[in-house]
């Protein structure tokens, strides 16, 4: 039956929606708040996985506690780089900021490569069987991944909306000289907003890597991704980003029978170019912030 | 020694015409351009597989630049009358794109696996009068581009690209519409990437995908910020720092005992990215600045 090929490719669509979801909206808060497309998340999402890899193989720690490692180490590498680099950048054009990212990128991909080596890794996960509602098939693991981004996004919007961090972060998005004036104090706020970016594209990086293997490129790799949700999803939108990564997720997944799967990157690109052509501020997005 | 230093010359001045087109759109006209290597990889493909069919390579080179210059059309229209950040991330993602489908369409590009045997420029000179005649072929090419970049940048129209880089805002109050000027600069600096593409084609003789990864577009970006952007000196000058660094970097390998080639590999990447990234921070306009911009 042709449908139950499609329910299993959105099932997997839907799954890799919601872990691009995470370093989409990393994105996506840089970009409204320090306007600039940050490069470096893909980066920062290697970072966490080789932080949880390290943690669990190396170490012997549980997952779970390999995974906080990761996130953490990866949120203070994140506020340390926007402490040296990014903060000094502000208010230079927008080309110095985002060199420096890619520059990041490269800097923290290749130590990663040199310590770790450029073998592929994978999770040491527990072998379970899928479960097969006659030909739609769900993996255990998916189900992980996929609740463990949707308590992560969840918690993220509970910060944005239901926090004074969040009132202040949009405040500052919408207007930093306004915010300025009503007396917030932006240093401390962007590192927050930077520990947060880091958190959250190493949690990205550990459940791609949970979903695939571990390796120095799989952060690049899942850059394009990215940053075409954050596009479609419109720059600066939250719920956009996640909504973004979702349909992208689904889309690339639906090709694979039509282009194979090594086109998924193409597929992004052509994404990127659809929406820049139609509709540039995307689903969510605010045409001030385009032009 | 001579066949060295022709090599190194060849490969300078290849990365000096990448350089001399991104000077065009980024240092003239503050065009991001994060895909050099796309447009690149497209003239080496186009003059490399047309050359295979029997085509004089005259032709080929300049269907190399056409086609690259005319791949940048679409590219441009798409992003330059967004945001500038735009043109950045729809490059950087058409260089991927770029690599991706050359690796998977074997049946124009052999794949993976890549094409060798391309005729080698002035081959019938043989031994080291091929190397030489490459080499000052290149050197008249990128005098005569950097030249015509000097003319260029005097003339109303580069004045025009000028006050595109410093104030967009103020030249659309004057009734001037940027885009399509945008486009015309950005698709002549993907042509001069496309003949470079070209010359390396048929100097290495051999192409495949992994040659054009999007490291080559930002060792341009490197050199180019480096040697201060804006100014054809700055292009030479970064092209010249950008060789002198990957040869060192070829030769350190044998100073530092016990680093695999994998290992240097990863060491270059790193000493790029924190050159991109101290650069940006301390040396804005470039290692000798310009205080006339």
């Amino acid at each position: 039956m042709v449908w139950i090929d499609i329910a299993n490719l959105l099932i997997n669509g839907l799954v890799e929606g919601l872990v691009v979801a995470l370093p989409a909206l990393a994105m996506t808060l840089v970009m409204g708040v320090n306007r600039f497309p940050n490069a470096a998340t893909g980066d920062l999402m290697t970072a966490g996985a080789f932080g949880a890899v390290v943690m669990q193989l190396w170490m012997g720690w549980p997952l779970w506690l390999a995974t906080v490692a990761g996130m953490l180490a990866t949120a203070l590498l994140s506020a340390g780089a926007y402490q040296t680099i990014f903060r000094k950048l502000a208010g230079r054009p927008m080309v110095s900021s985002m060199l420096a990212a890619i520059g990041l990128g490269f800097l923290v991909r290749s130590l990663i490569g040199f310590f770790a080596g450029h073998d592929q890794r994978t999770f040491d996960l527990p072998l379970v069987r899928a479960w097969n509602f006659g030909g739609v098939r769900i993996l255990p693991t998916d189900l992980n991944i996929a609740a463990l981004a949707i308590a992560c996004l969840a918690v993220v919007f509970l910060l944005l909306y239901r926090t004074s961090f969040g009132r202040q972060l949009r405040a500052v998005a919408d207007n930093a000289d306004l915010a300025r004036a009503s007396g917030i104090r932006a240093h401390g706020l962007m590192l927050k907003l930077w520990l947060l970016v880091g958190a959250l594209s190493a949690l990205g990086g550990v459940l791609l890597g949970m979903k695939a293997v571990v390796s120095p490129e799989m952060g690049w790799d899942n850059l394009l991704p990215a940053f075409a949700a954050m596009v479609l999803g419109g720059i600066g939108s939250p719920l956009g980003a996640v909504l973004g990564a979702l349909l992208l997720g689904v889309a690339q997944e639906l090709a694979v029978p039509l282009l194979g799967p090594s086109y998924k990157l193409v597929l992004s690109f052509a994404v990127l170019a659809l929406v820049l052509l139609f509709r540039p501020a995307g689903i969510m997005g605010r045409v001030q912030l385009v032009r | 020694m001579l066949a060295y230093l022709c090599a190194i010359g060849i490969v300078a001045l290849i990365y000096c015409l990448l350089s001399l087109g991104l000077n065009l759109q980024f240092g003239l006209t503050r065009l991001v351009n994060f895909g050099v290597v796309a447009f690149f990889a497209i003239g080496a493909y186009t003059s490399g597989l047309l050359s295979l069919q029997g085509v004089p390579l005259v032709l080929c080179f300049v269907a190399a630049g056409a086609l690259a210059g005319l791949m940048a059309l679409p590219i441009g229209l798409l992003s330059l009358r967004l945001r500038d950040d735009y043109l950045a991330i729809v490059t950087l993602g058409f260089s991927e794109a770029v690599r991706i489908t050359i690796q998977q369409e074997a049946w124009l590009t052999h794949g993976v696996q890549g094409v060798p045997g391309l005729p080698k420029l002035f081959a019938a000179l043989g031994g080291s009068a091929t190397d030489v005649a490459i080499f000052i072929t290149l050197l008249a090419v990128a005098t005569l581009v950097a030249v015509g970049t000097v003319r260029l940048a005097g003339s109303p129209f580069g004045r025009l690209l000028k006050a595109i880089g410093d104030d967009e805002p103020a030249l659309e109050a004057l009734g001037k519409d940027p885009t399509w000027t945008k486009v015309q600069v950005f698709m002549l600096g993907a042509a001069l990437a496309g003949v470079a593409g070209a010359f390396y084609a048929h100097f290495i003789t051999f192409i495949s995908p992994e040659q054009f990864i999007p490291l080559i577009t930002f060792y341009v970006w490197m050199g180019l910020v480096m040697g201060g952007a804006g100014t054809v000196r700055g292009a030479v000058f970064g092209s010249l720092l950008l060789m002198v660094f990957l040869e060192g970097s070829r030769f350190a390998k044998d100073w530092i005992p016990g680093v695999s080639e994998v290992g240097m590999a990863s060491l270059r990447l790193a000493a790029v990215g924190l050159a991109l990234i101290l650069v940006t921070l301390y040396k804005p306009n470039g290692l000798f600045e310009d205080k006339s911009r």
